[in-house]
This record gives C-alpha cells, sequence and structure tokens, in this order.
C-alpha cells in the first residue's frame, strides 16, 4: 500500500503530442506548452493552463468523491475500499486495452467491471455485516480494500503500466491562444456530461427522489415500502463505477501503478469529510477548490500543502463532525 | 478453570517464556519480540475498541510517537538511561493523547474513525515533512542504545539479542500485565458499560468525557510503549513503520481475529497474524492479500474473532454433555 | 416543600414550539403523574428536568436549588434517577453488571483502578440484594437484551431507583406491558418508590389512577390542569381534550 507519492514525468503520446515540454514533476500535474505563436502572453497562458489542470483534477475528484459520499450519506460508512475500485478500473482499462487496442470499449468496459465487482461487495458482503454496525463494515471495507490493492499486484504485477490516448484526443487544440492537451479537455467534458445526467436523474426523476431520500434517511424510506437494499445496490453500482471512469480517465495521465489509490483515496476523503457526508454538491465544490489549489498552491506553498490541508481537515471535523455541508451525522 | 489451574498454566507459560530462546534460537527469538511488540500494540487498541466500543484508524500515530520520542530521546540526550528513553516514548504518547483528548472525548461511532484517520494521516505527513527532526523518510537510526542498568548495581548490555529479548518481554509483559488489571478495576466496569450503553453511564451519575480520557490516554501511552520497543529493537525508527495506515489497520486486524470481546483477543490475533505473515512471506509477496482475505473471512463467519470461537464450541461442548 | 419546581419552562425545536409556560410544582414525597395526549410535550419536559435540554426558556428548581442546564450526571449526583421509555440498559452485561454499576455510582465508586472489582465483597453483596428486590434474582447472570420485556423494564426501572435519588423520574414505564406484567410493575413501584418522590409519564389510566397523588396534564405544549385524581377526572376542560378518549 505504500505508493509512490512524488509520480513525475509522463509518458508516451502526450510527450510526442507536444512539442516543448516545460516539466513540472509533480504528483497530478503535467506538462504545460505553448505554440510557438501564442496570442496570450506565457505568465497568463500558465496561469489559465494551470487553472485547467486543477480543474482537470478537480473533475476526477468529484467523480470519485461523489461516489464516495453518496455511499457515505446512504450507509453511514465511508467505504475504504472506493479509491481502490477506481485503481482496479484503470488495471481493467489496461487489459481491456490490451485484449482490443480499443479505448473506447476499456472506458466503457472497465467501469462497468469494476461497478459488478462493487455490487458484489454489497450484496454480499457489506450486508452480511450490516447488523454488526458501522465498526463491521468500516473493517470490512479495509479488507476489501487490501484485497484490491495488493490483489492487482498479483495479477499486473507491481510495473508502471501505460494506457496511451487514442489518436482522436492527442494533440493539442488551441483555446484562445493558449494550446492545451485535448485529452485533459476531453476529461473535463466527459466528467461535465456524467454530472450533468447524474443531477438530471437525481433531481428530475422518481428515481432520484427515492435516492435522495435514502442517502438522508435509509430507515425511512424503508417503512415507505421502497425496497431499500436494491436502492443501496444501485447507489453502490453507481458510485462505484464513476470511481470506474475516473480511473480510466486518469490512466492514461499517470499511468497505472499499484500506488493509483493513495493518493486519491486521500484526496477523496478529504473532499467528502470537508464538503460533508452525503452532499454532492459539498463535494463538487470542495473538489473544484482542491484541485484549484492543487494546480495553483503547489507552485507557491509547496511543502506545506498537504500539511495545511490536513490541519484545516482536522478542524472541520473537530466543529461540525459532519462535515461543512453534511447534514447526516 | 479452576483457580489453581489457572495459576499452574501461568507458571508454565512463564517458564516457557523464559526458556523459549534457548530453545528456538535467534531467529525466531526476535520473531517472538516483534510478536510481543504487537500484541501490547493491540491489546491497548483493543481497550478502546473491544473495551469501549471506539473504533480507531489512526492508533498508529501513538506507536510511531512513541517510537520517535525513545529514538530522539537516545539521539540528542547524552547518557540518557535506557528506562528512561521508553518512559520518554510513553510521555510522548501521553502528550499526544492529552492534546487530543478534548477533541476526541466528545465524538464516538463513524466521526471517531474518521477525525483518528485523518489525525493519524496527518502525523504521518509531518513526520514525513519534518526532516530536521525526523529525518523524514529515512527516519532515525544507528542511535546509541545504552546498557540496562539495574541500581547501579548490575549492567547488562542490550547488543546481545537474548538480553533485549528479556528485556522486551519484561516490560512488554508487565504492561500487559497492567491493562489486564486496568480492566478488572471498577473503572474498567465503565468503560464496557461506555461501550455498552454511554448515554445509561451518564445517567448514572458517572463522567462520561472524563472517564474515555483516561481510557483514550492510558490506551495511547501503551501504544507508544510499544513503539518504544520496536524503535529499540530495530534501532530504526520511519515514517512508513510509525505511522503509516497500515501500522493503523494492523491491530484492527490482530484484534478481530483473535477476539474482540475478551481481553486476550489481540494477543492471540497478534501471533495468528505474525506466524501467517511468516508463513506466507516464504511463498509471496502478497502477504496483505492474505490479510485482507482472511479479514473478510473472519468478520463473516467469525466475528467474535479465534477466541470467540473457542467460547462458542466450549459452549456446544457443555450443552452436550449436559 | 416543593421538591421540583419548574418556572416558565418553553422550549422549541428549531422554531417548533413544544413546551410553553410550563409551571409544574411536584411536592416532596409525593407520587406525581404527567398525562396527556401524545405531542403534548411531556418526554420533552422530562428532558428539560433531567439535563437532556437546556430549556429555551424558564427555569428549573431541584430541592430549591436552581438545576437549569445542568448535565444530566451532576443531576444524578444531586439526587435524581431517571428511566427511559426505550429501555436503556447495559445491553451486554448481565443483570447483575447493571444493577452493579448503580450500586458503583452511588457509593461514589468512580475512578477506582486500585481493585479487582469481582473482589469487593460489599458491592457483590448490595447489588445481589437489589436484584433480589426487583424480583430479578433469578437472571443474575443473563444479559440485559436477553431478557423478557416485562423483567427489562423492571431492570431499566431499578437503573433509575440504583443510584437511590430522592426523586425518581418514570417515562413510561409500563409502556408495551401486558396487564399481568403492568400489575407487577406497579406493584413493584410501589414498594421501590416508598419514601421518595415520584414523577411518572403515563398513558395507562389504571395505572396513573392507582399509582398517582397529584397529577398533572399537558396538552399541546402548556399544562392544561393540576390537581388530584378527583380534581382531574371530574375536570370538564380535561375530559374534553384528552380522557374523553380514554376510558377510566
Amino acid at each position: 500500500m505504500k505508493g509512490n507519492l512524488t509520480k513525475g514525468c509522463l509518458k508516451g503520446a502526450e510527450i510526442q503530442a507536444l512539442g516543448k515540454t516545460a516539466g513540472l514533476a509533480r504528483f497530478r500535474h503535467s506538462f504545460i506548452s505553448f505554440g510557438e505563436d501564442d496570442y496570450m502572453d506565457p505568465v497568463t497562458a500558465m496561469y489559465v493552463a494551470q487553472g485547467i489542470h486543477g480543474l482537470a483534477y478537480g473533475m476526477v475528484l468529484f467523480l470519485v468523491a461523489s461516489g464516495l459520499t453518496l455511499i457515505f450519506g446512504m450507509m453511514g460508512i465511508l467505504n475504504l475500499a472506493h479509491a481502490s475500485f477506481f485503481m482496479l478500473s484503470a488495471y481493467f482499462a489496461y487489459t481491456v486495452l490490451q485484449l482490443t487496442g480499443n479505448f473506447w470499449l476499456a472506458l466503457l468496459i472497465a467501469p462497468v467491471a469494476t461497478a459488478t465487482v462493487g455490487v458484489l461487495v454489497e450484496r454480499f458482503l457489506l450486508r452480511k455485516v450490516h447488523a454488526f454496525g458501522h465498526v463491521g463494515e468500516l473493517i470490512l471495507t479495509i479488507g476489501v480494500a487490501l484485497v484490491i490493492l495488493d490483489g492487482v499486484q498479483a495479477f499486473w504485477g507491481t510495473e508502471n503500466l501505460p494506457l496511451p490516448i487514442p489518436d482522436i484526443l492527442q494533440g493539442l487544440v488551441n483555446i484562445g491562444g493558449l494550446e492545451y492537451p485535448a485529452y485533459r479537455l476531453f476529461v473535463i467534458g466527459l466528467a461535465l456530461c456524467l454530472l450533468a445526467i447524474l443531477a438530471v436523474i437525481l433531481y428530475k426523476t422518481r428515481l432520484g427522489m427515492v435516492v435522495r431520500a435514502a442517502v438522508s434517511d435509509a430507515d425511512m424510506v424503508n417503512s415507505l415500502g421502497i425496497n431499500v437494499p436494491l436502492v443501496f445496490m444501485l447507489v453502490f453500482g453507481v458510485g462505484t463505477w464513476m470511481a470506474g471512469i475516473a480511473g480510466v480517465a486518469i490512466a492514461p495521465i499517470l499511468t497505472v501503478f499499484p500506488g493509483l489509490a493513495d493518493q486519491m483515496g486521500l484526496d477523496a476523503f478529504i473532499v467528502v469529510v470537508v464538503g460533508g457526508f452525503g452532499s454532492l454538491s459539498g463535494a463538487f465544490i470542495v473538489s473544484i477548490i482542491a484541485g484549484l489549489l492543487n494546480a495553483y498552491g503547489v507552485q507557491f506553498v509547496s511543502s506545506l500543502a498537504p500539511v495545511l490541508m490536513f490541519i484545516f481537515m482536522a478542524i472541520v471535523l473537530t466543529i461540525k463532525p459532519m462535515g461543512i455541508f453534511g447534514e447526516r451525522e | 478453570m479452576s483457580k489453581t489451574k489457572r495459576w499452574i498454566f501461568w507458571i508454565v507459560m512463564l517458564i516457557a517464556l523464559v526458556f523459549y530462546p534457548k530453545v528456538f534460537g535467534i531467529y525466531y527469538t526476535n520473531v517472538f519480540i516483534i510478536f510481543a511488540i504487537f500484541a501490547l500494540f493491540a491489546v491497548s487498541y483493543n481497550l478502546l475498541l473491544g473495551f469501549t466500543g471506539l473504533l480507531s484508524f489512526g492508533h498508529a500515530m501513538f506507536f510511531g510517537v512513541g517510537a520517535y520520542g525513545t529514538a530522539l530521546a537516545l539521539e540528542h540526550v547524552e547518557g540518557m538511561p535506557l528506562i528512561a528513553s521508553v518512559l520518554m516514548g510513553a510521555l510522548a504518547a501521553i502528550v499526544l493523547a492529552l492534546i487530543l483528548c478534548p477533541i476526541v472525548v466528545r465524538v464516538s461511532g463513524t466521526a471517531f474513525a474518521m477525525i483518528h484517520l485523518a489525525f493519524g494521516q496527518l502525523m504521518y505527513v509531518l513526520a514525513l515533512k519534518l526532516r530536521g527532526i525526523t529525518g523524514g523518510e529515512d527516519g532515525i537510526g544507528g542511535f546509541p542504545i545504552p546498557e540496562l542498568n539495574i541500581f547501579g548495581i548490575v549492567s547488562i548490555d542490550m547488543a546481545d539479542p537474548l538480553n533485549f529479548y528479556y528485556f522486551a518481554v519484561t516490560v512488554l509483559g508487565l504492561s500487559v500485565l497492567f491493562l489486564w488489571f486496568f480492566t478488572k478495576t471498577p473503572f474498567g466496569s465503565i468503560m464496557i458499560s461506555i461501550r455498552d450503553n454511554a448515554n445509561r453511564v451518564d445517567y448514572l451519575g458517572f463522567k462520561v468525557p472524563q472517564s474515555k480520557a483516561i481510557i483514550y490516554t492510558v490506551s495511547g501511552c501503551f501504544a507508544g510503549v510499544a513503539g518504544s520497543i520496536y524503535a529499540l529493537f530495530q534501532n530504526l525508527i520511519a515514517a512508513d513503520d510509525g505511522f503509516h495506515v497500515m501500522v493503523s489497520f494492523a491491530p484492527i486486524i490482530m484484534t478481530m481475529v483473535g477476539g474482540i470481546g475478551s481481553f486476550f483477543g489481540p494477543i492471540m490475533g497478534a501471533g495468528i497474524f505474525g506466524i501467517i505473515e511468516e508463513l506466507t512471506s516464504r511463498y509471496t509477496e502478497r502477504v496483505e492479500l492474505v490479510m485482507g482475505l482472511i479479514l473478510i473471512l473472519v468478520i463473516l463467519f467469525v466475528p467474535m474473532g479465534f477466541i470467540g470461537f473457542i467460547n462458542f464450541v466450549k459452549q456446544k461442548f457443555a450443552k452436550a454433555a449436559a | 416543600m416543593n421538591i421540583l419546581e419548574t418556572k416558565a419552562i418553553c422550549h422549541d425545536f428549531s422554531g417548533l414550539q413544544v413546551l410553553m409556560d410550563v409551571n409544574l410544582e411536584v411536592q416532596e414525597g409525593e407520587r406525581h403523574a404527567i398525562i396527556g395526549p401524545n405531542g403534548a410535550g411531556k418526554t420533552t419536559l422530562f428532558n428539560v428536568i433531567t439535563g437532556t435540554y437546556q430549556p429555551s426558556e424558564g427555569q428549573v428548581f431541584f430541592k430549591s436549588k436552581e438545576i437549569t442546564g445542568l448535565p444530566s450526571h451532576k443531576l444524578v449526583r444531586l439526587g435524581m434517577g431517571r428511566s427511559f421509555q426505550v429501555t436503556s440498559t447495559f445491553t451486554w452485561l448481565t443483570a447483575f453488571q447493571n444493577i452493579r454499576m448503580g450500586i458503583l455510582s452511588r457509593r461514589g465508586i468512580r475512578f477506582n483502578f486500585f481493585r479487582f472489582l469481582d473482589k469487593m465483597d460489599d458491592v457483590t453483596r448490595e447489588t445481589d440484594a437489589v436484584l433480589k428486590r426487583i424480583n430479578l434474582d433469578g437472571e443474575r447472570d443473563i444479559p440485559a437484551n436477553m431478557l423478557s420485556y416485562g423483567k427489562s423494564r423492571s431492570l431499566e426501572i431499578s437503573m433509575a431507583l440504583a443510584t437511590d435519588p430522592d426523586l425518581v423520574m418514570l417515562d413510561e414505564p409500563t409502556s408495551g406491558m401486558s396487564v399481568d406484567e403492568t400489575h407487577n410493575a406497579v406493584a413493584l413501584i410501589r414498594r421501590l418508590t416508598e419514601g421518595k418522590t415520584m414523577v411518572i409519564i403515563e398513558h395507562d389510566m389504571d395505572v396513573v389512577f392507582s399509582l398517582a397523588d397529584r397529577i398533572t396534564v399537558l396538552h399541546l405544549g402548556g399544562i392544561l390542569a393540576s390537581g388530584t385524581p378527583d380534581e382531574i377526572r371530574d375536570n370538564q376542560a380535561v375530559k374534553d381534550a384528552y380522557l374523553g378518549e380514554m376510558e377510566v
């Protein structure tokens, strides 16, 4: 479980795509490049590019954190295995890509496979220990996390596995004078789409209403005759599926390696805590802020940033144990 | 078991402990020391989990602070005696516990677990970042380990693994004994009552937050002692050894596997964990995978752990005989 | 002397007014029942008196001293005891261990780290004596959550009395009990509260009229009437609001 927290350079297609490389050897951040004829002044360009990096990471983070916060709101437990599902999906994607050579198939299949694993875990493991209360469930998720985190090393080894970007998404896109990696824009776009679909389902459909009610008060919903176990399974599955999408999305940027879950797990945890257990809007806001902070903050406050984040989080947990926007204990 | 039988059992155990190194050799002596360290760590943890009902995901911070406390004391203070260095480790852990008490005694359940996950990670990051003090990723190592000086009369060299074994086992054993006694006192019954119904404890006139504070501090203190011996044993302590989240998960696994409802459960769990780790690491590197699987199986099928299972079997026999 | 007095107690939950200007007076040594329809605010009043809630307005006096807002454990030490509508005992502990906790508290043995609890014979003896008084000596070593409902309610009541309080607050002690169990419970309560002051919330009118010296009727958060059982029985307003629905 000891990951490499200082992942640096990108590999593969993205390097080739960039003419010049100006590296920032930090985890979650990659290169910026500007073409020869820039309309935007370089300093602004850098800030904007950093901003979009931050946005991209924030979006991915939100995909993971949203599942986590929904599961918490609904089941009252923090699924410690959530980040490992995120990573598992990246590994699945790698295999699908190896077998079919098609990125889009990987993007389609891997998250579904991961979600299936998630649903099986919920149905056959978590549900059985429900009677023991939260303690049992939390400890069970530790077991699942350990199995996945170590298991991927058994099946895929410990090397960094590359996941190349599909040709369509390679290269740069010119936005207002700034040339920016297309793939990251794709990631942002993908996340926004999913977000929109999620929002529509949650707020405009009956199913969504049931889910929101269950997240807020599962017992109450149960006494209304709604099949709560089914809703649980659904939310767990969708939450895991989104983490899976996030895993596939970020794999080309970070490569697939066993430490993938560590940093993301931590960040998602922070987001859920600060944003509020069970609050999607809270998770969204905090994810974006966290993404931007990391993009910008890294440059200015570099080594202190994680410590500050934790102290802030500890303070939040102390004053408001349900997180800033959270309502449910 | 009748009282005499129990005494005989413990005396036999004591004799076994004394002769163990002679029988099993140095390698297994060291294995036993690690087992004993984690046994104390797990027992101190179970004080919170099994006895008081508080689940923590960050108990490693006390272990780590105890380890660093001892290491730093020996590194920076000339002529620091051995026992005093262990006390420094314990003191460091106590201070940390007292600092966290005001926050921690007012929460329970998932919030308690989460706060500890956060603080545990905070300590880990701090240990990595404060290179000046903690040596960062490399940690502190090679600090002088003084001889054990008993009343200035006898001086025992700790470089000899046999001597260290007796020292460590004595310290750890006495700690476990102290904790056992602690659970048998009237205050010990308050612990268990808080686990069952903290509200009622309040309504019986007991001060719950203060009681929790005492339990928390005692638990943290002895986790620190375990860490302290660990640092002495390895002559090295680094962030990954002391504060990594796996170190927080280890006592949880040990306690669940050994038996959460009994005092000796965590000790059995530490033993089982140690044996499995030894066996597994001969064939594969995937020790954590095996641990995870065992944890899942235990929670699903034997949630009361090994000791709980034994009790269950005993009851079945008792019923069958009756 | 009024052992318990509330003055102008008002309490609301985020704007929802639950108690309004409640002036309760309980005389020392009396058995006082609080009745009223569901939602009248009875349990809330209990919670205000026993320190669970701090009232939005008003004061509570116990033994002529103001206790408004004091935490529960302090009130217990001042001489108050409480039972809960939903059984609140130590689930996995045996009946013996449950009662023993009460005995320990009464004797002030709280932060004792120095002796083997099981070897404290005087505590053991006293606990056994209490178990006998509440007819639970047969269930001495049975965990609380395995007791029959009636016996677990008996345990609950005796937890309220374990600290030997001067004022005992019982919240629907007979709720969910069969007729026989109720009979036994009433006899038990009468026996155990000899020489003490008791305030009881009840819905079962038979229990109320057989136990209570005085009755206060709560309705929509305010006191509708207060007096002897006969006075309450004849009170028209009470009949209209509440007793009319019930058979007396």
